[in-house]
């Protein structure tokens, strides 16, 4: 049967609306599920899809890069690259599966939202082919590491750790139940296909994919590229909606949930790209820094696409800038000390070849965040390992749900308020303003320390606690990525020195 | 009496860290907890010289003898402990 092309049907098929008669339009579309309050109601028709495709079309080509996947996955299975490759590598694929999985999975019922709850046919339609994106990352990236649950336990987190409440999955929940799947569906577009999904997931998959090659790891490298071309598409989304709502008086509105998302997306990145790209990725293949990455695909990139719509930078730029430089070191300090309480094993990162190299990117670390870890190594080569993990546990904050850390003597301090009664905590005053936006959607949620202090957690000790993330029970928890031999050269020096 | 937990941030640490003490405890007491988790695990011991406690941002510390209850510090706030 011959096929009209998609050109001669394309524009009429998307076009197609009803209006409802046996309901009224705030019954078919709900504000607080719909949303685009003030918005005219003849503006959803316009929405103007940047990419267009048919279902025969994205078939064929999902099929191919599923092919292309799944061909490289299997013609290099026996090269043995578990054994082979450094073991903060294999850290990087432990930490990266548990962390995305499951969450992709959660974004196919985000995209599965604006196919009921958009507003605009034209999103609605394309939103559609975003779900089945989704629905393919959370296969394949289970599907991936399941090779490895046999070489190694910690691998069975990357279906259990969203399961558990495990202090990172916590965090990540927090966020992605934030800006993926509790705002109405115009919010969300902004908050997660435009914010999340355009500026940081280029640099989770495109970033780590050139240290995966480098590596040795095609298979990773193949897998998050195939991702990312599906996230480049279905991340457009948001943007007619931007559009609409700055043509319509509601920049303001707009520029605020770009803000918050942002710096959300931003915070939760520096332990799912930071410590990787600056401690995991063996020196010898690093192709830069997280800051250098931050620079090229967030503030030069992202950037871009803000000014292009008439956007501002965040207001708290300043703050930003300054946070690239320091914030990841210090949840790499808390993340190795409290390394049990980890799914994977976290390298150090911290050899005197690796501080050399920090001390490069990163002028004066050695003066700020090298004197803790001269502290730790000090222990670490004298045997005092009951010195080498805390006996209490970080302050968390109540946005981020990560550790409150800051440079050793300079940037480090509480940010708190009193909200009807209970103290919160944050890790900075951009996590103070966007709890101080919106109180009502943050105040109830309890964090690792509230629920520590209100006896959800017994015993209440670090045993307790890591029994209640689920370590040791759901899966193993971490210990050193290179079971200490990073600290050789330390003890050659002491031997040396006396 | 009773546990109050506090948040408390040793000068050189790099994380806020929970320190639960009591409302009867001295800052003496207060810094000599705090340092459990930080000093010599996370910041360097510094023999001989003493731990001195802060409201965070205060210019001068409490007095070493003064209790919890006494300065009227509140469930999970945050102390500067420092050596003098």
């Amino acid at each position: 049967m011959a096929l009209l092309e998609r050109s001669q049907w394309y524009d009429i098929a998307r076009s197609t609306e009803w209006t409802p008669r046996y309901v009224t339009q705030d019954e078919l579309f709900p504000p607080e599920l719909s949303g685009g309050e003030g918005l005219p109601d003849d503006i959803w028709a316009s929405y103007d899809e940047p990419y267009k495709i048919s279902y025969r079309e994205y078939v064929d080509i999902q099929r191919q890069k599923d092919a292309g996947a799944y061909s490289v996955k299997a013609a290099l299975e026996r090269s043995d690259l578990y054994n082979k490759a450094d073991p903060g590598w294999i850290s990087i694929l432990k930490e990266h599966y548990a962390a995305v999985a499951l969450v992709e999975y959660g974004a196919s019922f985000q995209e599965s939202r604006f196919i009921r709850w958009s507003k605009a046919p034209g999103m609605r339609n394309m939103a559609t082919f975003g779900m089945l994106d989704e629905i393919r990352h959370g296969q394949i990236q289970l599907f991936f590491p399941h090779e490895y649950v046999n070489k190694d336990r910690q691998f069975e987190w990357s279906h259990a750790a969203m399961w558990s409440d495990n202090w990172v999955a916590l965090g990540a929940r927090h966020f992605f139940d934030d800006v993926m799947m509790t705002r109405d569906a115009l919010s969300t577009s902004i908050f997660a296909n435009f914010s999340f999904e355009t500026g940081f997931t280029n640099l989770q998959f495109i970033g780590l994919s050139g240290d995966a090659a480098n590596a040795g790891d095609f298979t990773f490298s193949k897998l998050i590229q195939s991702i990312q071309s599906d996230e480049a598409r279905h991340a457009q989304l948001g943007t007619p909606l931007l559009q609409m709502l700055i043509e319509n008086g509601q920049k303001e509105e707009a520029q605020k949930k770009i803000d918050i998302a942002f710096w959300r997306s931003y915070r939760l990145f520096t332990i799912l790209s930071g410590i990787p790209m600056d401690y995991y990725v063996p020196l010898e293949v690093r192709e830069a820094s997280f800051k250098e990455f931050m620079e090229e695909w967030i503030v030069t990139q992202f950037m871009r696409s803000l000014e292009d719509l008439g956007l501002s930078k965040p207001w708290y730029w300043d703050i930003f800038i300054r946070d690239i430089s320091e914030h990841h070191h210090g949840q790499q300090l808390g993340t190795y000390s409290w390394r049990p309480t980890l799914w994977w094993d976290p390298a150090a990162g911290v050899s005197p070849e690796e501080r050399d190299w920090l001390e490069e990117k990163y002028p004066g670390w050695n003066d700020t965040f090298g004197k803790v870890w001269d502290v730790m190594i000090d222990n670490f080569v004298h045997g005092r390992t009951e010195k080498t993990v805390p006996g209490t546990l970080p302050v968390i904050c109540n946005v981020s749900q990560l550790p409150i850390v800051g440079t050793p003597s300079q940037t480090l301090r509480d940010i708190s308020l009193v909200h009807e009664g209970r103290r919160y905590h944050f890790a900075s005053e951009v996590d103070k303003w966007i709890f101080e936006d919106d109180p009502e959607r943050y105040r109830h949620h309890k964090n690792l320390v509230d629920r520590f202090l209100g006896g959800d957690i017994q015993p209440a000790d670090l045993g307790g606690a890591l029994e209640y993330m689920g370590l040791g029970r759901v899966g193993p928890g971490g210990d050193d990525a290179h079971g200490f031999a990073w600290l050789d050269s330390y003890r050659k020096q002491l031997a040396t020195t006396g | 009496m009773a546990l109050i937990p506090l948040a408390a941030h040793v000068d050189g640490d790099f994380v806020l860290k929970l320190v639960q003490v009591d409302t009867d405890h001295t800052m003496d007491e207060v810094a000599a907890a705090a340092a459990v988790n930080a000093v010599g695990i996370h910041v360097p011991e510094q023999p001989g010289r003493t731990m001195r406690v802060r409201k965070q941002g205060a210019a001068a510390p409490y007095e070493r003898t003064d209790t919890v209850e006494k300065v009227g510090l509140t469930p999970t706030e945050c102390v500067e402990i420092y050596f003098e």
